[in-house]
């Protein structure tokens, strides 16, 4: 026979459950805000001019868009990926395949959690102090700024990388073993492969962090009134710009900013809900 | 692990094909790229450890001069950042720092927490996936712009509400009685919760999806409610995850420098109540770099706020790391 | 799983080409850089790209200066990051000239090691701004009542130090909120050397400096980021230029000066400021609290900072020839552009002296060909 529950517990667990649900909604409502003003300010700055010119840094004149801004964020982010996702699916995979627990594994898994806790402010520092102080090709670049956004996505590349490569049922691997086949092709053909999907969807959250990132960019690829498409000059950047434009007093520069900041927020939303999507999708059967 | 059987002895020791030759073996030449591949990533894997040592020890060189001149515990406790002057003693960035993070946690925690909650035990099935996700999507707003719609939206919309509270609340020494700033400490901490809030939250699901499930089925056959099986079996059993989850959202807060810099004021002093303006570590490294990359001491100072940043954060995620594997071993 | 997969691998491998094709190609968009030469315009052999990094009190007319040689093939890249970090960049090389209010100290050519050049530019006017509705431009503020309320003694706006100055003025009961600067600033620099010049307590305590110990207040960076707090926040005063000011149509004070009169930043009071100077051999001037009857005590003097061997110090000679054609630029019809935008020109002796020093400048040992 159950116990009848009395009115006091019921009443309390029904605040209680009120509760949780309004935790939940004071959760959820700043995205719901923040999500709602960048679009309504940032749609009503967008327009063709906005998409397809620089800015002038001009006072009085046409302040200019963020094409240059767009461009940057594209071109570092793709530098930065290109450096992070092979070096950090490569460390994973010493991790999972050669390293496992020895000693010198569990050192480096150690140091990449460590990194993973690092602000990103003082990432953007030591690739000053290493690249920029030392004259070492002077001056900032766009690939100062790349190699700082690589020191960020690493650890978090290498990191989901181990997890998904330890998925890899050890069934697929001591088959392909057993029939012969070298560790290299084991690797290539059976373990890689099954994996890619994780691996994808690590690799394109790390992008879509990195794209977002401001602070390791400040002092090492620098906001540049004008365009470039050389990695070996200074560079613009949308969160460089945003930040920048932020700060401002005249309203068409602060109108630019939300039209940036919503730019950014599609281009980070839609790598972060493709990664989401391919990471349900992908199954080890 | 197990570790697989080596090919190459078992295949040349027994299976031969006629003619001598073995079926299943790999000759000297053949196993090539498999050494290949397997130092090469042993190198990789050693030279990220290289960098990162690399990287810390930079990091304490160049900081070493503001250490060597005002002493590790003058520079992070005395309370005097005068750039002018070149004094520098780090005690109203550290104050800024804690105090917005301890904001950060009061609010966001308990947010992160019920939102956990309420999605693994209360929700709906079908909620679960989109309110997840709608959670999750917080981590992927970039500070940037939360610090533009901090600036924008939050700071004017709640000046009024913080006035009140402030005028209100008077009698309590830290948070009332004073005129409220624009940007503040409470301003800083409130966003830095609802930037740490799917992190927290992502943690206590999983470790409240480690709790068993015979836990909670007694707890309700025994005639609990819904709350009454959270309160007993779930949250005890949780403790520490939670915590451990609740230090990694701090050692994220106390990271923050974007959002937080646009928000907080910038005035290198130590804030006299909530609502007054303040400064933090990350804050001012990003704001004072440009001009301080020539003048030594000034760099190394902020170098060294960068290092007592770090300092922070890897103690705080280390016992954070600590009470998540302490949950999951029990 | 073919599908999906090309799904994430195609706009992963759209972003690496586009990487990849950046890193080979030779900025091809990139507007004057190694092009050879500038499309009419007085200086047909000048073109190039130069880049500053300095003060945002000047920033509005170097880049205005910039939009108006754009057309001859001259990129000028200004990075308006205040004059300390302007002075750094010079000294680290990461700008190849600094924008500077204040003239250059032991301390700033201590950092940069080797010779420099300090070219006067153009006066400007530091504005008192305020925003309390109500109150109309042109409230009288002496600098005492100016430094009490920046040290925070002066909390309202109704104080008796200011209805004094002010009588038969409105003034609103509401708090006042200082706005200042939060990273090293030329502004500053001129702002608080007229404080200490009018407040003993403030010299003191608190001194004058690019940067200082604001005892109250929020802090924002660059005369944009002040001018962007004051707008935002009622009742907040704040220190911003004049350009800045009137193009947000800011109301500001009417300042007392040396001779005891209240005059308001115009362009000929700003002028007035350079008038009758002592000009030091480096051409150091500084024309804050002036001595003329007429003129607006807080005007700044402003600078370019420039290694006197452009060369050595890593620019190109291509590049030397437009940061010579921008200077001459700028103390030619670059003064009538500056006086669009409030700032006043040069007065006709400094200009001399000033246009000499252009001619200082060398590449690799020689000077700069080219007018």
């Amino acid at each position: 026979m159950t116990l009848a529950i009395s009115n006091r517990r019921k009443r309390k667990d029904l605040i209680m459950r009120a509760l949780l649900g309004l935790g939940t909604l004071v959760a959820l409502v700043p995205l719901v805000l923040v999500l709602w003003y960048v679009a309504k300010r940032g749609l009503s700055a967008w327009s063709w001019h906005f998409f397809s010119t620089d800015p002038t840094g001009s006072f009085l004149g046409d302040p200019g868009g963020v094409k240059s801004a767009i461009l940057g964020t594209i071109m570092m982010v793709a530098l930065a990926t290109v450096i992070a996702v092979p070096l950090g699916v490569g460390v994973a995979l010493y991790l999972t395949e050669y390293g496992k627990d020895s000693k010198f594994a569990k050192t480096v898994r150690y140091f990449i959690d460590v990194m993973t806790g690092v602000p990103s402010i003082v990432f953007g520092l030591f690739v000053f102090i290493v690249l920029i102080l030392s004259g070492v090709g002077g001056g900032y670049a766009g690939w100062k700024g790349s190699i700082a956004l690589a020191l960020l996505m690493l650890p978090i590349v290498t990191r989901s990388a181990e997890v998904v490569l330890l998925l890899v049922p050890s069934t697929l691997r001591e088959s392909a073993l057993a029939l012969g086949a070298p560790r290299w092709r084991v690797i290539a053909r059976v373990v890689l492969p099954t994996a890619l999907p994780g691996l994808v969807t690590g690799s394109l959250l790390a992008v879509a962090r990195a794209a977002g990132e401001t602070a390791p960019l400040l002092f090492t690829a620098a906001i540049v009134n004008g365009s470039t498409l050389d990695l070996g000059t200074r560079m613009n950047s949308l969160p460089v710009q945003i930040f920048n434009d932020v700060g401002q007093a005249q309203d068409r520069l602060v109108a630019r900013a939300w039209g940036a900041a919503l730019t950014l927020v599609v281009l980070v939303l839609l790598l972060t809900l493709i990664a989401r999507f391919m990471s349900r999708r992908s199954r080890f059967g | 692990m197990q570790r697989e059987p080596d090919l190459g002895i078992v295949s040349s020791a027994t299976v031969t094909a006629p003619g001598g030759r073995p079926v299943l073996g790999r000759s000297p030449a053949a196993r090539l790229p498999d050494q290949i591949l397997r130092w090469g990533l042993t190198v990789l894997a050693g030279a990220i450890l290289v960098l990162i040592a690399f990287f810390f020890v930079r990091l304490y060189v160049e900081a070493k001069p503001a250490f060597d001149k005002f002493g590790v515990i003058g520079f992070t406790f005395d309370n005097n950042w005068d750039v002018s002057r070149s004094i520098f003693g780090a005690l109203p960035l550290l104050v800024g720092t804690l105090v917005t993070s301890a904001v950060a946690l009061i609010i966001g925690v308990p947010v992160a927490i019920a939102a956990a909650l309420f999605v693994t035990e209360l929700s709906p099935r079908k909620a679960r996936g989109p309110l997840t996700i709608m959670v999750d999507l917080l981590a992927a707003v970039p500070s940037v712009v939360y610090g533009l719609w901090g600036v924008f939206v939050l700071i004017p919309k709640l000046k009024p509400a913080e006035q009140w509270v402030s005028d209100t609340l008077h009698f309590i020494p830290f948070i009332g009685g004073a005129a409220v700033a624009g940007p503040n400490y409470f301003i800083g901490g409130l966003i830095l919760a609802i930037m740490i809030v799917p992190i927290v939250s992502a943690i206590t699901r999983e470790v409240m999806a480690t709790v068993p499930s015979d836990h909670k089925e007694a707890a309700l056959a025994l005639g609990a409610t819904r709350w009454e099986m959270i309160r007993t079996a779930i949250l005890p059993y949780s403790r520490a995850g939670i915590t451990g989850a609740a230090m990694l959202g701090l050692g994220r807060a106390i990271g923050e420098t974007i959002a937080v810099t646009l928000v907080v004021g910038n005035a290198p002093q130590i804030g006299k109540h909530l609502f007054d303006q303040g400064y933090t570590l990350a804050a001012v490294i990003a704001n004072e770099f440009g001009e301080a990359a020539n003048n030594p001491i000034h760099r190394a100072a902020l170098i060294a706020a960068g290092l007592v940043l770090f300092v922070l954060t890897l103690v705080v995620n280390a016992a954070a790391r600590w009470f998540v594997n302490r949950s999951q071993r029990a | 799983m073919k599908s999906r997969q090309w799904l994430a691998v195609v706009p992963m491998t759209a972003a690496l080409a586009m990487g990849a094709a950046a890193c080979g190609s030779s900025s091809s968009s990139d507007t004057g850089n190694n092009s050879a030469a500038g499309s009419g315009g007085s200086d047909s052999s000048a073109s190039g790209t130069v880049n500053g990094a300095g003060s945002t009190f000047a920033a509005p007319i170097y880049q205005q200066w910039g939009s108006d040689l754009k057309k001859q093939g001259i990129t000028v890249n200004y990075q308006p990051v205040g004059s300390g970090a302007g002075v750094a960049a010079l000294a680290n090389k990461t700008a190849e000239f600094a924008g500077s209010d204040p003239p250059l100290t032991a301390d700033d050519k201590n950092s940069i090691k080797t010779p420099t050049i300090q070219i006067p530019m153009a006066i400007g006017a530091i504005t008192v701004s305020y925003n309390v509705s109500g109150l109309q431009k042109g409230l009288k503020l002496d600098g005492p009542t100016i430094a009490d309320i920046f040290m925070g003694k002066v909390k309202s706006w109704n104080d008796p130090e200011i209805a004094k100055q002010n009588p038969g003025v409105n003034l609103p009961s509401s708090n006042i909120t200082v706005v200042h600067r939060s990273d090293e600033s030329g502004t500053t620099k001129g702002f608080t050397t007229f404080l200490s010049a009018y407040s003993s307590e403030w010299k003191s305590k608190i001194g004058a400096d690019k940067t200082v110990k604001w005892p109250t207040g929020t802090g924002a960076k660059g005369n944009d980021g002040v001018a962007a707090a004051v707008k935002q926040t009622p009742g907040a005063v704040g220190y911003v230029e004049q350009a800045y000011a009137l193009q947000n149509n800011f109301t500001y004070a009417d300042v007392k000066n040396k001779s005891g009169k209240y005059v308001a930043p115009t362009l000929q009071s700003t002028s007035a400021a350079g008038e009758g100077l002592t000009v030091p051999a480096d051409l150091g001037v500084v024309t804050i609290d002036s001595p003329n009857a007429a003129a607006y005590p807080i005007s700044s003097q402003t600078f370019v900072d420039v290694h006197q061997d452009v060369c050595r110090g890593g620019m190109s000679a291509g590049n030397a020839k437009a940061l010579k054609a921008f200077l001459n630029y700028g103390l030619a019809q670059g003064q009538d552009a500056a006086k669009e935008l409030f700032y006043a020109p040069l007065p006709a002796s400094l200009l001399t002296k000033s246009k000499a020093q252009i001619n200082k400048i060398q590449c690799n040992g020689s000077p700069i060909s080219g007018s």
